[in-house]
């Protein structure tokens, strides 16, 4: 290529790549502890977490003037997205928050550095933190991940609607049929609905195979892990019974007021249209919140069991912090990981918006500070505890593509809208499943 | 073609002497700074075009015969998502049905209701400016998310509409979360959407001569006569190039769907675009998605060149007319 063309393009490609390897370059900041360091850091979550995350951010500074922390938040889905756009181009934080149901898939393509050796040289200090809330963050036998807060799902209770309607409270070890006729009950009583928002919720499907003594998934993730689909199917057909009892909010209503985005400002719950709710534990703290605080009155259930089952409960990392095998800075990433972990300080901030800390010197440490909503949270953790499942494997490669693509929209919604049988959307499901998890095990 | 200018020097050849040589030359290296400078001033385009246009499509063309999850490297697979999507992925033939059943409703409906208003907003009224204005401007802000947004807020269980029909009596309806009738919500905002194809229509209109529809009046043709004889064979050309303008867009709707329903209830409003967008940000099946996109491109070509092949029935250019 000769001539002007031939030369203003060369001079664009050597002006963009100049550019681009100027960006690749950026000099490493040297790792002495004096020296001024840059630390990226990432996480999702709502408004609320944001600012909390940012406040303790600016603690750490304090503490370590030598960092810098630049950081970037998004919400669940769209932080997906931008951390694998952000790992296909080799430029991940060095501290990512983390999820159970992908933590072994992100582990297994060499993205998560271990963090036994910060570990054994004490720059994460887990003294005060039990075995048993570390393991959700090991993989293959590595701690790759420390987690966040505890957590667990459960039922929440309107007491007071409970009172209005003359139902008594169930025991912790109630099943589904209980279940049943307690809603009916409400409902009858009422007039509004039982239950509200989130029981065709794919944690479900997976609480009541766990309840019955097995998974959802086998044990390596290759395929469905149970053999009958009786009790999912026995579950929709409950599920139906309600809907037509009018004892439980239909699934139009749930999918077009509140289930479509994760606000749960919506929930029916929440403005006194449902007596129960499903949710994850430490959601449960913004619902109260948007329910009118604390002139609302809610106690946290444990899960409805199978007839003659186990619990259905399990206690679950909420989420975790790990640090990417392209950090620029791990010592530092793992600093940071300590700093949450065990600063009471921080975590006065941070106040367990994220679950339950895993530090008991720090739970001591919160306990006075709680409000009431949290207050119930580490208490229905604490009773939760006694009687709980150990956690199943995380969720396979494929889970997430099996729960968005066939979970929701081909097996939940035709059954809820009374177009396919429930017999015949569990067997769809688990031929869809199969197929799904034998291609990403490929 | 760089060099052509400084070739057409007259003379070029016959002179050869060395003072014509240098003055040759200069005009050359000024013909060529010319060039440069035309060349530096489009360079924002080139760039734009190359780096953002042609280079993507073309990686998208090598991601559709591949499976690609983003973190690691393309697997070739040949012809093995364009069979998946149209032998086992009944989702995605959802969507195809989704996405015709509402081009061919709400492109016809949209393009109505623009000629309508357009023929309104022809008439000579008072202030007749400041209603053409004021019925363009939603389809300013129309695609937008807050618009969507809106809509969320109108047909939501305690919206407007709801509160509307409690006046009259009828029980709410969930109007999003009912699969017979969000996909008309969908179609209800695009018509709504209807301030550009108005606008051309307008413009149209105001081309036909006032003479026409005064002979045709003394001839006796009333209103309906003067619309199928006059108006709109006259207006064919503008027609056409609406209905082929809003059918590509129509076959790429996204944002609505995405805010206002989801794709849900049951997929009803699962459109084409939007499920590529899940396909490939949510589920990172990037080759699966880069192949629907082609896929995609290949139908809206079909349908633009089939709609060019049925206009000889129906357009009718004054040009040819006089012929």
């Amino acid at each position: 290529m000769r001539g002007p063309v031939g030369r203003i393009v060369a001079t664009i490609i050597l002006t963009v790549g100049l550019c681009l390897a100027g960006a690749d370059h950026t000099p490493a900041l040297a790792q002495s502890s004096g020296a001024p360091v840059e630390l990226r850091v990432a996480w999702w979550g709502s408004q609320d977490r944001h600012n909390r995350t940012i406040k303790a951010i600016e603690l750490f500074q304090k503490k370590y003037p030598n960092i810098k922390v630049t950081y970037e938040f998004a919400g669940w889905g769209d932080y997906w997205t931008k951390m694998t756009t952000q790992a296909a181009g080799r430029n991940l934080p060095d501290v990512m928050q983390q999820d159970y149901a992908y933590i072994g898939e992100w582990t297994s393509r060499g993205l998560i550095a271990p963090l036994d050796d910060y570990v054994k040289s004490g720059t994460i200090d887990v003294r005060d933190v039990p075995e048993a809330l570390l393991k959700g963050g090991v993989v293959n036998g590595k701690l790759v991940a420390v987690n966040l807060g505890a957590n667990s799902q459960c039922w929440l209770l309107d007491i007071d609607a409970f009172k209005k309607a003359g139902v008594e409270l169930p025991a912790p070890n109630w099943t589904w049929a209980d279940f049943e006729k307690t809603a009916l009950a409400l409902h009858g009583k009422l007039g509004g609905w039982g239950m509200g928002s989130g029981i065709w919720e794919n944690q479900i499907w997976g609480a009541l195979y766990l309840s019955a003594g097995q998974w959802r998934y086998t044990a390596d993730g290759s395929k469905i892990g149970y053999e009958s689909d009786k009790p999912l199917v026995d579950h929709f057909n409950m599920l139906l019974r309600l809907q037509k009892a009018g004892a439980m909010t239909p699934r139009a209503d749930e999918l077009a007021s509140f289930n479509m985005d994760t606000s749960v400002e919506l929930a029916p719950v929440v403005s006194r249209k449902a007596a129960m709710a499903y949710f994850w534990s430490n959601q449960v703290v913004a619902v109260w919140k948007a329910a009118g605080g604390d002139e609302r009155n809610f106690v946290l259930h444990p899960l409805p069991r199978v007839a003659g089952g186990k619990s259905a409960n399990f206690i679950k990392p909420s989420q975790f912090f790990s640090v990417t095998t392209q950090a620029k800075q791990p010592k530092e990433a793992a600093m940071f990981i300590d700093f949450i972990t065990n600063s009471i300080e921080a975590n006065e901030v941070l106040l367990a918006e994220r679950g339950v800390p895993i530090s008991s010197k720090v739970q001591k440490a919160l306990l006075p500070l709680l409000g009431r909503s949290q207050a119930e949270m580490f208490a229905y953790l604490d009773r939760v505890s006694k009687d709980v499942q150990p956690i199943p494997p995380p969720d396979p490669p494929g889970h997430v593509d099996i729960v968005k693509n066939v979970y929701n929209p081909q097996v939940v919604d035709p059954v809820a809208y009374g177009k396919l049988e429930p017999d015949k959307a569990a067997a769809l499901l688990r031929q869809e499943a199969n197929a799904i998890l034998a291609k990403a095990k490929r | 073609m760089s060099r052509a200018p400084a070739t057409t020097i007259p003379g070029e050849e016959l002179l050869g002497s060395g003072a014509h040589a240098e003055h040759l030359a200069s005009r050359r290296a000024r013909a060529r700074a010319r060039n440069l400078a035309g060349y530096a001033f489009i360079a924002p385009w080139l760039i734009g075009f190359f780096g953002f246009t042609l280079l993507p499509m073309m990686a998208s063309l090598y991601l559709a015969f591949t499976d690609y999850d983003i973190l690691t490297t393309p697997r070739w697979v040949g012809l093995e998502n364009f069979h998946r999507m149209f032998t086992q992925d009944r989702r995605y033939l959802q969507s195809v049905s989704v996405t015709l059943f509402y081009v061919a409703i709400a492109v016809p409906l949209r393009l109505a209701f623009a000629l309508a208003l357009a023929m309104l907003l022809n008439t000579q009224r008072r202030g007749m400016s400041v209603y053409r204005a004021a019925y363009y401007a939603p389809s300013i802000v129309a695609g937008s998310v807050a618009v969507a947004l809106m809509w969320r807020q109108i047909f939501g269980r305690e919206g407007v509409v709801n509160a509307v029909l409690a006046l009259l009596g009828v029980a709410p309806v969930s109007w999003l979360g009912h699969p017979d009738f969000a996909i008309w919500t969908l179609i209800a905002l695009a018509v709504w959407q209807f301030g550009s194809p108005m606008l051309i229509f307008l413009a149209g209109l105001r081309q036909i001569p006032a003479e026409v529809y005064e002979a045709a009046s003394i001839d006796g043709a009333g209103p309906w006569g003067r619309f199928f004889r006059i108006t709109l064979p006259l207006l064919s050309p503008v027609t056409f190039f609406n209905l082929v303008m809003q059918t590509i867009t129509g076959f790429m709707v996204f944002t609505q769907a995405f805010i206002v329903t989801g794709g849900g209830p049951m997929d009803t409003t699962l459109f084409y675009a939007l499920y590529l967008y899940r396909r490939a940000f949510e589920s990172f099946q990037m080759g699966y998605a880069s192949a629907m996109a082609w896929v995609l491109l290949l139908a809206v070509a079909l349908c633009t060149a089939l709609l060019f092949k049925t206009s000889g029935r129906w357009v009718f250019y004054e040009a040819k007319e006089g012929r």
